[in-house]
């Protein structure tokens, strides 16, 4: 024991064997990930399980006063108010508005600028633009455009004989104006996915079909589409969690109105939470949404595999 | 010997500290809604006079937009990192009073020397104090005014409202004549209500002020006043304004005053800083009389201190002097006072620098008879509940008188 002690290259050979590779490898990899893993703990999975645990309390933000109410507040959104039956179906008008349309646009825009030609950096440029522009920017510009008179949008309307409607301040075309501008903002992000994937599949397959006598259409249909699957299922899923979750938009261009027309989820938890400080009944809606997001995304995974076997 | 010397090195340590606690600088946080630079140089310059009696005591002026001062404010409550000291609107006192948010600062003012809290005009306090407690001193009571562009009325060949004012032809229905008219000649909107808001965030500041006019309030005493037919009848005005002669911007549509879209709006003289580079001739004229006489509309906001703030024995010593006589005088160019001696002294009226001491009077004249924006421990509820119903209004089609009685039917049990 001495000797190794006072030998230093005895004692280095002698501690090797302790850890094996893999061992040692596991401990470098859980010190890489080690500051991530204490972001998750101390961001997310902390502030998640303390959202529970308010849900199950009426806590008044402003008094800092909280009391343990047990399934209360659940019972209350899903029984006891009108409203949140108006506003989780205003969150699903919204989301099956922006997810088929979003998605369609952006897989044509991508099959439309996956090839080089002329200029094919200039119009992918053009469209993936709006994804990182400013939100507050996007939408005091857009609420400039869509005014009721004056608005650029019913003049170009008016010039081809159409008599536009005060888009912002009519619930149905308000809830059809917001879906809109908020599928031209972020249909780049989506576009840049397909791209990505179209680039991946390789020319022979294409090039085979031709040969065999298919169409543009049957290789879209037959060869493209299926080989597409994986990153269509990944575009759904985070564009229909992208919707639910939508707020910043909702709050710049309409606040919600009018007629609570726009009043969506994420929107409605943040007034319960933060305009009348009833932290624990908006803590109980942020587990709704939660459930509902996770229950589709699920739902749209065990169909995909089901597919594709 | 050894303890003994331990002892003195401990005591000289302590002693030290002692003498040097007070020597150590001390920060103040202070929430307010302006950005505007003339606002802030002079906020500054009553925190730089703090020093002859605080040295080592510095404030600073934190700005978060109006939009969303009340909520920016909560979260910085609830988060545990309250301000020292901020700026309160009317509408958000009772509730953050109920809360036990506030401080009293009753005790520190009435000690404070020279301060006179006598001075303030009970009215005015109303709404910040309860029995011998003070939950803020109002820095600001001002009334709401029209602002007009002169300009434009010249252009329409028309009297402006402060010469139809002083000729006693300043009312409601030539206010909606005036407006038509400037719609008719010069093609701008005839008005614009306060900020462009009164749709959204500001449906109290577009519906209160002739809800008054002619007689009526939105609540009182737990009842709902909208659908009496005061209200009705004011409304309904307002309405065929927008919807018929469309001489009053409409929901959805931008025009701003400031920059000469519309001829006349609705604000507080705080706003008369942003005249001067208008490039219109301008002036400020007193709200239209209606049925029921003047009635001005006043809009308050006071300086509170927040009791979970570490230092608010220090912040309630900065309100003692923030708002003793010769800083209120100071501050009264800006923001109309409550003390009375400053609102009756020549000073108030004509030492503004951007306001004729002619058009000042009609300021003075309407704090004196004028009352307050109501308000409500439920305020934040209350107004989103109204929303809806107020959209519903809002419509080429609508019955007034209906969605009226619709705005009753969703506040009342909140009342």
């Amino acid at each position: 024991m001495a000797d190794t002690l006072t030998d230093k290259t005895s004692a280095r050979t002698w501690r090797a064997p302790r850890l094996t590779l893999r061992r040692r490898e596991a401990i470098e990899a859980w010190l890489f990930v080690s500051p991530t893993v204490a972001g998750f703990l101390l961001f997310f999975l902390g502030p998640l399980v303390a959202v529970v645990y308010f849900s199950l309390t009426e806590w008044n933000l402003l008094t800092q006063e909280a009391t343990f109410v047990g399934v209360k507040n659940y019972v209350d959104a899903l029984s006891q108010n009108p409203d949140f039956w108006h506003v989780l179906r205003n969150s699903f008008v919204f989301a099956i508005g922006l997810v088929p349309l979003n998605m369609s646009l952006a897989l044509t825009l991508a099959l439309a600028l996956s090839r080089p030609f002329r200029g094919v950096v200039f119009f992918r440029t053009v469209f993936f633009a709006p994804v990182v522009t400013s939100a507050v920017a996007w939408a005091i510009v857009w609420r400039f455009l869509l005014q009721g008179e004056g608005g650029a949008v019913n003049q170009l309307l008016a010039i081809v004989g159409i008599g536009g409607p005060n888009w912002l301040r009519e619930p149905d075309w308000a809830m059809v104006a917001v879906i809109v501008t908020r599928v031209i903002k972020m249909v780049g992000l989506n576009m840049i996915l397909y791209i990505a994937a179209l680039q991946a599949i390789p020319r022979d397959y294409e090039a085979a079909a031709r040969l065999e006598g298919a169409s543009n259409w049957q290789i879209f249909r037959m060869v493209i589409w299926p080989l597409l699957a994986p990153t269509t299922l990944v575009i759904f899923v985070i564009t229909m969690i992208g919707s639910f979750k939508v707020f910043d938009h909702i709050y710049l261009m309409t606040g919600g109105g009018p007629e609570n027309g726009t009043l969506v989820l994420a929107f409605y938890i943040y007034e319960q939470g933060f305009k009348f400080f009833n932290v624990g009944y908006a803590s109980a809606l942020a587990m709704i949404m939660f459930v509902i997001v996770l229950v589709l995304t699920v739902i749209q995974m065990t169909l995909r595999r089901k597919d594709m076997r | 010997m050894n303890l003994r010397r331990k002892i003195l090195a401990a005591s000289t340590i302590l002693s030290l500290a002692a003498m040097s606690a007070p020597v150590l600088a001390e920060e103040l946080r202070f929430t307010v809604w302006t950005g505007g630079e003339a606002h802030l140089r002079m906020l500054n310059e009553i925190a730089e006079s703090f020093k002859v009696t605080h040295p080592d005591v510095t404030v600073r002026f934190e700005t978060i937009p109006a939009a969303d001062y009340t909520q920016k404010l909560t979260f910085q409550l609830a988060g545990g990192n309250p301000p020292d000291l901020g700026w309160m609107m009317e509408d958000a006192a009772p509730t953050f009073a109920a809360a036990g948010v506030l401080m009293d600062l009753g005790p520190t003012l009435r000690e404070a020397e020279g301060y006179d809290f006598a001075d303030y005009s009970q009215p005015a306090l109303g709404l910040w104090t309860d029995g011998e407690a003070v939950y803020g001193v109002p820095f600001s009571t001002s009334p709401f005014m029209i602002f007009y562009n002169k300009t434009l009325f010249d252009e329409a060949g028309l009297e402006d409202p402060l010469q139809l004012a002083a000729s006693g032809k300043w009312n409601m229905d030539t206010f909606q004549e005036v407006a038509r008219t400037i719609k008719e000649k010069t093609g701008k909107w005839g008005f614009e209500f306060k900020d462009g808001q009164g749709y959204e965030s500001r449906i109290m500041h577009a519906l209160m002020p002739p809800i008054r006019a002619y007689g009526g309030d939105v609540w009182a005493n737990g009842e709902c006043g909208f659908d009496k037919p005061e209200a009705v009848q004011a409304v309904q005005q307002l309405h065929d304004m927008v919807f018929k002669d469309k001489s009053i911007v409409p929901p959805g549509e931008q025009g701003d005053y400031f920059s000469g879209s519309s001829a006349m709006t609705m604000n507080q003289i705080s706003r008369a800083s942003k005249m001067p580079e208008a490039g219109f001739e301008w002036g400020i004229a007193p709200l239209p009389s209606g049925p029921a006489g003047e009635s001005p509309v006043i809009g308050q906001a006071a300086i509170v201190v927040f009791e979970r703030g570490e230092q608010k024995e220090l912040a309630a010593e900065f309100v003692a002097h923030m708002t003793n006589k010769e800083n209120v005088a100071k501050m009264a160019q800006f923001f109309p006072p409550a003390r009375k001696s400053v609102l009756e002294s020549e000073a108030f009226t004509s030492a503004n620098a951007i306001i004729p001491p002619e058009q000042m009077a009609h300021v003075s004249d309407a704090i004196e008879k004028g009352k307050v924006l109501p308000s409500h421990e439920k305020s934040p509820q209350i107004l989103a509940a109204m929303a809806p119903r107020v959209d519903a209004l809002w419509k080429a089609d609508a019955d007034v008188k209906q969605a009226l009685d619709g705005v009753c039917a969703a506040i009342e049990p909140l009342l």
